[in-house]
C-alpha cells in the first residue's frame, strides 16, 4: 500500500474512505479522499455501483478524478478508480487524474495496464449443458474403466510371464515386504472380524431356527456359508480396505512426486518393481488368509453352538463333519487368488492415475476401495451361480 | 551512479525500520545455527540476505515470519515485539507481510485463481466478484496470462508456480513480502524477468522485499542493500558495491569478487 506521505507514519487511522461528486466548471470531479485500500473496497465499490454516470450534458464536458485527498492508496483501490474511469470515458467523458503522487501515477498507470478485459471461462461452471456433458461422460467412463482395467489385467499378465522367463527379475526383498504388511499384520483383525461374525450368524441361526424346532441345522448353515460365502469375503473386504488402499497411497505419492517417471527414465519398469511384487503377494496371502477366516468363522460359530445349543467341542466337530464336505470349502478358497487379482490390479491402477494434486490422492484411494470392494462383490455372485449351476 | 542512488535510498530510509531483530539465538539439538544475530530492514528497500548453504537463511525468515519460535533474543515488526501480540493482532500483522517460500507452497487442490483468492477470504469478506477481479489482477501484475488462473498448481511450469506464488503473497497488498530463494531453478532468462518484476513490483506497490537468495544477478540488480550471514551471525550489511569494494571476511570475497560474480558484474 502506498501513502501520500513517504517518511514517519504517524500512529493516527486514516480518514474514512469516501468520495463525492462535485461539478467544476465543464468537469465533473470525483473528490476522493481517506484510504482506499483492499480493506474498505466493499464500501466504496457499493457506493460506487449506486453513483449513476454522469452524462455529459455537451460534448466538451470532461471529467476528473481528483485522488489529492487520498492517504493510501493499494492496488485493489487503484483498481476502483480506473474502473470508474473507464465507465465514465466509455459515456464520452474524457477523465484524468489529478493530485497525483509520483508513487500514486506508477500504480494507477500498472494496474490500467493490466486490468484485462479478456477472461477464460472456468470449465468448471455448472450448466444443463455441462450436467449433460458429465452424465455421457459418467456412463461411457464406466466402458473405459473396464477397457483401461482389461489392458491393465493383460499389462500385468505380461510382466508376470516375463519374470517367470528371466526369474532375475523377480523382487524378493519388496515381495517379502508385502507378504508381511498385507498378509501377516492382517491376521489379527481378520481372526477377530471372522470369529465374530461367525458367531453372529450362529447365534441368530439357532433363533430363527427354533421357531421351527430346527435349531441344530444352524450348525450346517454356519459351516456351508462361512466356507462358501463369508470366510473369502469378509477376508477380501478387508484386505481391500487395508492393502487396496495403501497401494493406491503409495504408487499415488510416487506419482505425484514423479518418482515414477524418474523410475523410467532410469531403466526400471514400474511395473516390474511396483505393481508384480504387490499383486503377486495379494494372490499368495489372499488364500491363506481366506482358510484363517474359514476356521475363525467357524471357531466363532463354535463358541456360540456352546452357548445356545449346549453343543461341546468334539460334538460341534461331529455335527460340522457331516453336514460340510470338500466342495463347499474348494467352493470358497477357489474364489481368493481371483478375489486378490481384482484388489491388486484396482489398487495400483487407481495410484497410476493419481494426477499432481493432494486431493486427487484421496479421490484414487476412495475409489480403489469402493471398486474394489464392488468387483469382488459382483464376481462372487457370479461365481456363486455358475459353482451351483454345475452342482458344486 | 547506481551505487549513489541506493545509498541515497538506503540515507532516506534509515528513518523507519520495519524489522528489528537483536541478539536472536537459535539451534537445533546441539547444532547451534546463530549465537546473537542483529539484523534491520528498513522501509520501502530491497534487502538480499545470503549466505553459505546450512547458515540458516530460512530458519531466518521463517523465525521472523513466526513458524519458528528462536531462543533468545527480540523481534520488533513494524515497532511492535511480536512477543507481545495477543492472537488477533498476531492475525492482523500477518495480514500485512506475505511470504513466498521456495516451491511456491501453492495448495494442490485449489486453482491459482483460489490460491490468490485464499488470503482475501481468510482475512477480509470481500464479494466474490471484486474478489475475481482482484485476482485478475494480481495475475496480470506477476505477468502471468488470464488462461493460467483456472489451472491446478501441478499443471504449471517451475517458474509459472513461482509468479503464482508471488500473486497470493502479494494478494492483500502486504507491506512487506519474504522471498525464500525466487530466482532458484529458474533459467537465466527467467530468472533476471522475475528480478525486474521484483523491482518493478516493489516501486509500484512502495514494498519491503527481504530476500533469500544465492544469484549473484539478482543481488546487483534488484537488491538495495545485502546482509551476509556467516560465523553464526550477520558479519555485515552494506549496498552490494560496498561489499565488494571492501569485503573484509574471507566469505564474502570469495562471494562478492570470486569468479562468478565477476561475470555477473560483467
Ligand atoms: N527443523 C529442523 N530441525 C533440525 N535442524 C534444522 C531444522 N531446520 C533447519 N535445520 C538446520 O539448520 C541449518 C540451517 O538450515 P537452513 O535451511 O536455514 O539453511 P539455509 O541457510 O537456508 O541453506 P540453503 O542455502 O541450502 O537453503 C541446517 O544445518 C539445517 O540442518
Ligand atoms: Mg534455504
Amino acid at each position: 500500500m502506498l501513502k501520500r506521505h513517504t517518511g514517519v507514519i504517524l500512529p493516527t487511522r486514516a480518514a474514512a474512505p469516501g468520495f463525492r461528486i462535485e461539478l467544476r466548471g465543464t468537469a465533473f470531479c470525483l473528490v476522493a479522499s481517506g484510504s482506499w485500500t483492499v480493506r474498505e473496497v466493499t464500501d466504496l465499490d457499493g457506493g460506487l455501483k449506486r453513483l449513476r454516470v454522469p452524462i455529459p450534458p455537451t460534448p466538451d464536458f470532461t471529467g476528473e478524478m481528483d485522488i489529492s485527498g487520498i492517504e493510501q492508496l493499494d492496488t485493489a483501490g487503484a483498481w476502483l478508480l480506473q474502473r470508474t474511469a473507464r465507465l465514465w470515458e466509455a459515456r464520452g467523458l474524457k477523465t484524468r487524474f489529478s493530485g497525483m503522487t509520483e508513487g500514486f501515477e506508477i500504480l494507477l498507470e500498472e494496474v490500467r495496464r493490466r486490468s484485462t478485459q479478456d477472461r477464460p471461462a472456468d470449465e468448471g461452471g455448472a450448466s444443463i449443458s455441462g450436467l449433460v456433458r458429465e452424465w455421457g461422460v459418467a456412463v461411457t467412463g464406466v466402458g473405459r474403466e473396464a477397457v483401461l482395467l482389461t489392458g491393465f489385467l493383460g499389462a500385468v499378465t505380461a510382466t508376470f510371464v516375463r519374470i517367470a522367463s528371466q526369474i532375475w527379475r523377480f523382487r524378493p526383498v519388496s515381495f517379502v515386504h508385502h507378504l508381511d504388511h498385507t498378509g501377516f499384520r492382517a491376521v489379527p483383525i481378520i481372526a477377530l472380524i471372522c470369529a465374530l461374525i461367525g458367531a453372529v450368524i450362529m447365534q441368530q441361526g439357532v433363533v430363527q431356527l427354533r421357531t421351527f424346532g430346527a435349531e441344530t441345522f444352524a450348525v450346517n448353515m454356519v459351516g456351508i456359508l462361512s466356507l462358501r460365502e463369508v470366510g473369502v469375503l469378509l477376508t477380501a473386504i478387508m484386505v481391500a480396505g487395508r492393502s487396496g488402499s495403501a497401494f493406491t497411497a503409495e504408487i499415488g505419492s510416487m506419482k505425484m512426486r514423479e518418482e515414477i517417471d524418474a523410475m523410467r527414465t532410469l531403466g526400471i519398469d514400474p511395473m516390474e518393481t511396483l505393481v508384480a511384487p504387490r499383486v503377486l503377494a495379494l494372490i499368495v496371502v489372499v488364500p491363506l488368509l481366506t482358510f484363517l477366516g474359514d476356521m475363525m468363522c467357524l471357531v466363532g460359530g463354535g463358541l456360540m453352538a456352546q452357548v445356545y445349543l449346549g453343543l461341546d467341542a468334539a460334538a460341534y466337530i461331529e455335527t460340522l463333519h457331516n453336514a460340510i464336505d470338500m466342495r463347499h470349502f474348494f467352493a470358497g478358497m477357489i474364489k481368493a487368488p481371483f478375489a486378490a487379482l481384482i484388489i491388486g490390479l484396482v489398487g495400483c491402477l487407481e495410484g497410476l492415475k493419481v494426477t499432481g494434486s493432494a486431493e486427487s490422492l484421496g479421490f484414487h484411494v476412495t475409489s480403489a476401495v469402493v471398486k474394489a470392494i464392488f468387483l469382488v462383490i459382483v464376481f462372487d455372485a457370479v461365481f456363486a451361480m455358475f459353482l451351483s449351476s454345475i452342482g458344486i | 551512479m547506481s551505487q549513489t542512488m541506493s545509498q541515497e535510498i538506503v540515507a532516506n530510509r534509515e528513518s523507519e525500520t520495519v524489522i528489528a531483530v537483536r541478539g536472536l539465538a537459535k539451534s537445533f539439538g546441539s547444532q547451534q545455527i546463530w549465537k546473537s544475530l542483529d539484523l534491520d530492514v528498513y522501509r520501502g528497500e530491497v534487502l538480499g540476505v545470503v549466505g553459505g548453504s546450512g547458515q540458516g537463511k530460512s530458519v531466518l525468515l521463517r523465525v521472523i515470519t513466526g513458524l519458528v519460535k528462536p531462543d533468545a533474543g527480540t523481534i520488533r515488526i513494524f515497532d511492535r515485539d511480536v512477543r507481545d501480540l495477543s492472537r488477533e493482532e498476531k492475525v492482523d500483522m500477518e495480514a500485512r507481510w506475505g511470504v513466498l517460500f521456495q516451491d511456491g507452497a501453492l495448495f494442490s487442490s485449489l486453482s491459482v485463481l483460489q490460491n490468490i483468492q485464499v488470503p482475501m477470504r481468510e482475512h477480509l469478506d470481500l464479494p466474490q466478484s471484486i474478489m475475481d477481479d482482484l485476482a485478475f489482477l494480481k495475475l496480470a501484475m506477476v505477468g502471468l496470462r488470464p488462461e493460467a488462473a483456472h489451472k491446478f498448481p501441478s499443471e504449471l511450469s517451475g517458474g509459472m508456480r513461482k509468479r503464482a506464488g508471488l500473486a497470493r503473497a502479494l494478494s492483500l497488498d502486504p507491506e512487506i513480502v519474504f522471498l525464500d530463494e525466487p530466482t532458484a531453478g529458474l533459467d537465466p532468462i527467467g530468472a533476471s524477468e522475475f528480478d525486474h518484476l521484483i523491482r518493478k513490483l516493489q516501486q509500484t506497490l512502495g514494498l519491503t522485499v527481504y530476500m533469500v537468495t544465492h544469484d549473484l544477478d539478482s543481488i546487483f540488480t534488484v537488491c538495495d542493500r545485502v546482509a551476509v550471514l556467516a560465523d553464526n551471525m550477520i558479519v555485515k550489511t552494506g549496498t552490494p558495491e560496498q561489499l565488494r569494494r571492501k569485503p573484509e571476511h574471507p566469505w564474502i570475497e570469495e562471494y562478492f569478487c570470486g569468479e562468478r560474480a565477476r561475470a555477473a558484474k560483467a
